[in-house]
Order: structure tokens, then sequence, then C-alpha cells
């Protein structure tokens, strides 16, 4: 069975690299949706009930905390696993996101495709 | 026998001599007389300077009249009969009255003196001081039923500081027919000269606590100073506003305690500085939304027998509020540039891996696309390194332009050509107007002029919502005529608000404008604009239009370089027009 998998991203290229990376790295095992901001995140993910979202902490108009603590609010998102996707230097905000039940975070320019790969299989088997 | 006639003669000069004789005796008594009188004289008048000296130097610097009048009292039996000597101080609440006795009086008498003192004072006040407490102190002897009288001589010197009256000295006696006016003359010499000390001691410590006053009212740091037991002697304004007392009153330490309650503990901090006599420096406190340096020091004594000692603890509050904006603000911006940075730079770091490992790139679509990628993430790195760059020459004042006489209408045809497809895709109407008298010669280096020409489009056209109109004019101003104005002369669209007042005073230029009608700025960002780290943060976070915010910064730079001026008006709602003038 398929597990699918919400990536909520203002960049849209790393977007597509990560889609197309889970895509073909699952070997099928995982379909993927995208979303390019906050508000569009949360209609999708309420739409699709992904298994996972893999979230971008800084967005313009709705931020990752704020996505969170939205998807927190619900029934259907309360223990939907999120990770975030964030920079070196935003590390702090991990904190935070700790608290909203983050289970996993990557770091976007430094983590290879294999070990974001790895990551999402880890939580999905 | 004596002949009469002979004997006449004698008895002639026999009473010639005795004349003689008797007055020449009364004449040198009388010289005796005046030159013991003229010794006692000059002996009185030594003693009299000698004792204003002693009563001077044993006043001394003092500015306690009571101090003063106790010393005054306890002198004047040196050279003056009484039977008491008293004086009356006007308090702020109450009559102070001290009387000292030289023998031994009756309860009357004392009553007797305290009421005509009081009637005294009341009279030279102007107010009846009838109802006022009067504190009473009294050395000598009261002897109930002694046999002194009332008093029968008595002499008042009104005490006077800095023209207003303070109290009224008295003496007194129960024997009749003294202390006639010209008798006193030493009193009042007294009283006078330590009136007088008085009077120039204070306008002195007045003239000194005004500088020191408005020095400490003018300073913006906020200054508290406490004695040794923490109670506050001095505060200034700024120090009441730190913790936001608003009373007329002034603020204790418990206030400045109560306020920093969790920030930063006052009273044990002055405590330390006082005890350990040493100075400290907190370096940075939050507190009422403000970062404070904070200052606790000891203060000493720097004159007199107390130079040295300890006198109490001042505390300064330096805020420091906008230095820590300005170093978040460049925290900021460094983490946002890195940000930028990294992210396209990640992107073909992972562009990269999936060309080597994965088989969806052998998909000839699929592979064309992530070359547009690449391609796109490089390009936006190297125009951010770029804009860097030239915000690194801006810094530098190295920011060099080429200019050569060229057609200015070309540039701004060619522009618009350039970003018609953008505007088409995004339905907006985007328009070009050149007046006809703009010459085809203005010196410009037109690669950097385009590069201006680019950011403005660019940021009009991304702000512009569907259906919108992008207008871009070039047209000449005139010296001494408002830009705005010529513009809505000429029927060319123009948004006039938050416009800076002062374009008359440009010289005859071109003027080239882009007039969008888009969101439009809010005033306080318009300040922002052209600053590099606000436009920055302000940009990246809070619009989805991607960018690094230096464009207008460089923008401004490019304008400059060229002699001209770079501005903008605004309307939240109606749109902005950005405009910049190239001098002829």
């Amino acid at each position: 069975m398929t597990k699918k998998i919400l990536i909520i991203d203002d960049d849209k290229i790393f977007s597509k690299i990560l889609r197309d990376g889970l895509v073909a790295g699952g070997n099928g095992k995982y379909e993927v949706v995208s979303a390019f901001d906050g508000d569009e995140g949360i209609e999708i993910a309420a739409r699709e009930k992904p298994d996972l979202i893999m979230l971008d902490m800084v967005m313009p108009k709705v931020t990752g905390i704020e996505f969170l603590k939205k998807l927190r609010k619900e029934d259907w998102g309360k223990d939907t696993p999120v990770i975030v996707e964030t920079q070196l230097s935003d590390l702090e905000k991990m904190s935070e996101g700790m608290e909203l039940g983050v289970r996993g975070y990557i770091i976007k320019s430094d983590y290879s495709l294999d070990t974001i790969l790895r990551q999402v299989d880890d939580i999905l088997k | 026998m004596i002949p009469p006639e002979i004997l006449f003669v004698v008895l002639i000069f026999a009473a010639l001599y005795i004349a003689v004789v008797f007055f020449s005796y009364l004449g040198l008594r009388r010289m005796k007389r005046d030159v013991l009188e003229q010794g006692r004289d000059a002996k009185r008048h030594i003693y009299e300077i000698a004792i204003l000296k002693e009563i001077g130097d044993r006043t001394g610097y003092s500015l306690n009249i009571q101090k003063i009048l106790d010393i005054i009292v306890g002198s004047l039996n040196q050279f003056l009969e009484y039977s008491a000597v008293s004086y009356m101080l006007l308090g702020p609440a109450k009559i102070m009255f001290k009387a000292d006795l030289d023998e031994s009086v009756s309860p009357q008498f004392i009553k007797d003196i305290r009421t005509r003192m009081l009637g005294a004072l009341s009279a030279l006040s102007g107010r009846n001081l009838s109802g006022t407490e009067v504190e009473e102190t009294i050395t000598g002897a009261i002897m109930q039923g002694a046999a002194t009288g009332l008093a029968q001589s008595y002499f008042n010197i009104p005490l006077v500081i800095g023209e207003q009256l303070v109290g009224v000295l008295t003496v007194s006696n129960t024997k009749p027919g003294l202390y006639k006016e010209s008798e006193m003359e030493i009193l009042y010499k007294i009283v006078n000269q330590a009136s007088q000390a008085v009077t120039k001691l204070e306008e002195v410590v007045k003239t000194e606590q005004g500088k020191i006053a408005a020095m400490l009212e003018s300073m913006l740091e906020g200054v508290v100073m406490t004695d040794t037991d923490y109670r506050v002697i001095a505060v200034n304004p700024a120090a009441k506003l730190v913790i936001g007392h608003k009373e007329k009153n002034a603020p204790t330490i418990f206030d400045f305690m109560d306020a920093f309650k969790g920030a930063l503990d006052v009273r044990g901090k002055l405590e330390e500085a006082i005890k350990l006599d040493k100075i400290l420096t907190i370096p940075e406190v939050f507190f009422g939304n403000k970062y404070y340096q904070v200052v606790v020091s000891p203060v000493k004594s720097n004159v007199g027998l107390t130079k040295g000692g300890i006198l109490g603890g001042v505390i300064i509050f330096h805020d420091i509020t906008h230095e820590k904006e300005a170093e978040k603000m460049r925290n900021d911006f460094t983490s946002m540039m890195v940000h930028e940075l990294r992210s396209p730079l990640g992107n073909i770091k992972k562009i990269g891996e999936m060309m080597r490992s994965s088989k969806i790139l052998e998909d000839k679509k699929v592979s064309s696309e992530y070359v547009s990628m690449l391609y796109e993430s490089s390009s936006s790195m190297l125009d951010l390194v770029n804009d860097l760059l030239d915000v690194a020459k801006l810094e530098a004042g190295k920011f060099a332009v080429e200019k050569n006489p060229i057609d200015i209408k070309e540039i701004l045809t060619e522009r618009v050509k350039f970003f018609d497809a953008t505007a088409r895709d995004a339905e907006i109407n985007l328009k070009l107007f050149v007046g006809d008298d703009v010459p085809d010669n203005i010196s410009v280096d037109p690669k950097r002029i385009t590069q201006v020409m680019n950011n403005l489009l660019s940021n009009s056209l991304s702000y512009t919502p569907k259906m919108g109109t992008v207008t871009v004019v070039c047209f000449i101003h005139k010296n001494g005529l408002a830009i705005g104005e010529e513009a809505r002369g000429a029927s060319i669209p123009w948004v006039l608000d938050n416009m800076s007042p002062f374009t008359t005073v440009i010289p005859n230029s071109v003027v080239i404008a882009v007039t969008d009608t888009g969101e439009g700025i809010s005033t306080e960002n318009i300040e922002k604009l052209f600053n590099k780290f606000t436009q920055f943060a302000s940009s990246v976070r809070q619009s989805e239009h991607k960018g690094t915010g230096l464009g207008l910064v460089i923008a401004k730079g490019i304008v400059e370089a060229h002699g001209g001026v770079i501005g903008v008006g605004s309307k939240q709602g109606l749109g902005s027009t950005f405009y910049f003038t190239i001098p002829l």
C-alpha cells in the first residue's frame, strides 16, 4: 500500500527535487503531493490526509510553526508525523517544533537525498 | 609794711595762678578721660572684631541657621548684660522658640517674652502666628515665685536670610532702661554678618545645585542617587521614565526595586557597590521592552573632612535599545543572506545527486527540467553575489559609473519590451510615455540605468494585481517646480502621497518614473525601502515576493552616482510611484 507524503515548501526547486527523490527512491511506496505555502498546506492536508508531512519552517504568510499549531488542532492532524526542514541557522526554531510533536528534522542544504529518504522510511515503515 | 598797691597786685597774680592751675587741672582731667575713653573704645572695637571673627569661625560654612544662632547666643554674655537671650525661628509647620537664661526668672517672665516675640514675628511677617504650634527649649533656671518681675528692658532683632524673614532674636532684662538703639550696634553687626554669610552661601549652593540639577534633568541617561541608607536623594526625569513613575513626588528605592523585580536586584547592587566600594556594570538588563546598560557606583565625597568617604550610591540607566536593534538587524541580515545563498547552493548539490544516482533523469523531458532548475538556481545565486558586490562597492565609496551621451528613450523602450512578456503573463497593462522635449544625448551609464529600470519594473510588476497598470514615464523637470505637480500637470499617472516635499530644489533634470496600481507601501515601510538591513528583512519575511531587497539600495547608489535623486510616492491600496532624476 502506498503512503502519502505532503511537502510544504515555498522553494519550488527544492520541493521538486525532494518529490522526485522520494518517488524514485521509494520505488513506488510513496505518493507525493506538494503545497507552496502554509495556507495551501492546510487545505491540501485536510483533503489528502497525508501519512507524513515534510514542512519548511521559513515561509512567507503562514510560517511552519503557525502551520503546525493549526494542524495539531485538527482531529485528523493531531498525530500526523511531521519532518521539519530547516537551515542550520534556524536550529533554535527546532525546540518550538519539538513541543508540537515534530518527529524529525532535516537540514535542507546539508542532508543528502539518501539521508532524507532513510528518515522517511524509518517513520513510515 | 607792704604798701596796699603791691598787695593788690600780688593778690591778683595769686588769683590768676590759682585759676590757671585749676583750669589746667580740669583740662588735664578731661584729656585723661578722653584718652581713657578712646582706649576703651579701641579695646571694645578690637573685642567686637574678635567676637565677630570667633562667631564667624565657629559658624564656619554652616547653612544651619539654628546652629549659627546657638553660637551667637552662647557668645553674647561676653559683652551684653541680659536676663534672657532668646530666638524664634519660623519653621514650615511650627515655630522654634529657644531661650537662654542668665539669671533665674519667673515663669511669667518667659511667658511674657514669648508672647511679645510671637507678636513681633507676626507683625514682621504680616501673618497671624498666634495659633501656630511653638516648640520651646529653655536653658537656665525658672523659679516659681522668683523675685524678678517681667522684662523691663527688651530688644528685638529680625533675622533675615536672602531677603526673607526667618525669625527674631531678642535680649531682655528685668532691669529697666537698658538696650538703647545705639548700644545694640554690635548685636546688629553680629546678626547681619551671620545672615549675610548664610545668604551668600545659600546663593552659591543654590547656583551649584541648579547647575547639577540642570545637568541631571537634561541627561538622557536615567540617574538615581541614594544615601548610604538607600534613601533616594536625587532622581532625574529620565530615571522616572525608566520605571514609568508618573506621580509628582520623587520615587523611592522601593519603586525602583519593584519595577525591576526579576530583572535586576537594584537594592542588592547598590549595597554591593557601597559596601565593597566598587563600580558595577551590568551590560544588559531587559526591562519594560527596552534594553539598558546599568552602572551602579559608590558616590564619594571629594571635599572637606569627609573627603574620600562614601556618601551613598548612584545608579545610571543607559538605554541601549537602539544599539541592540541595530545589532539584531545586522545579525538578521547575515543569517538571511546565508539562507538566501545556501538555498540555491543546496539545490544545485541535490540536483547533482539526482543526476548521479537516479534513473528518472534518463527521461529527456525530466532531464531538461533539471537543467533549467540548475540554471535558475545558479542564476539566482549569481544575482545575489552581484548585488552583494555592488552594495560592498557602494559602502566603500568605490561605485563607479561609465557615462556616455545616449538616447535614454532607447533604454526605456527596450526595457518595456523586455518586461512585456512578464506583464502579459500577469495580465498587467504596461505602458510607456516619453515627453517630446526629452533630449537624446543624456549622459548616463546605460548598463547601470538598465539595472535600475530592471529593479523598478520587476518590483512594480510583482506587486501589481491582475488587470492593473504599470506606467513608465520620462519628462523634463524644471528647477523650482515640484516633480509630482509637473507630472499631474502633464496628465501623467503619479502617486503624490508621502512624497518628499523637497523636489523643487532639484536642478533641471530628466525624470524617469514607474507608477503602478499595486498594493502600495505603508508610511513606515517607505522609510525602510532604501536601507540595506531593514529592506532585506521586510522583503524576505513579509511578502511572497522573492528577492534580496538589495535592488533598491543599489538603485539608489546608481542614481546618486549620476548626481540624481531617487524617491517614492505611495498610498496603500492605490499604488506607488518610484522616480529618479538625472541632471541635464
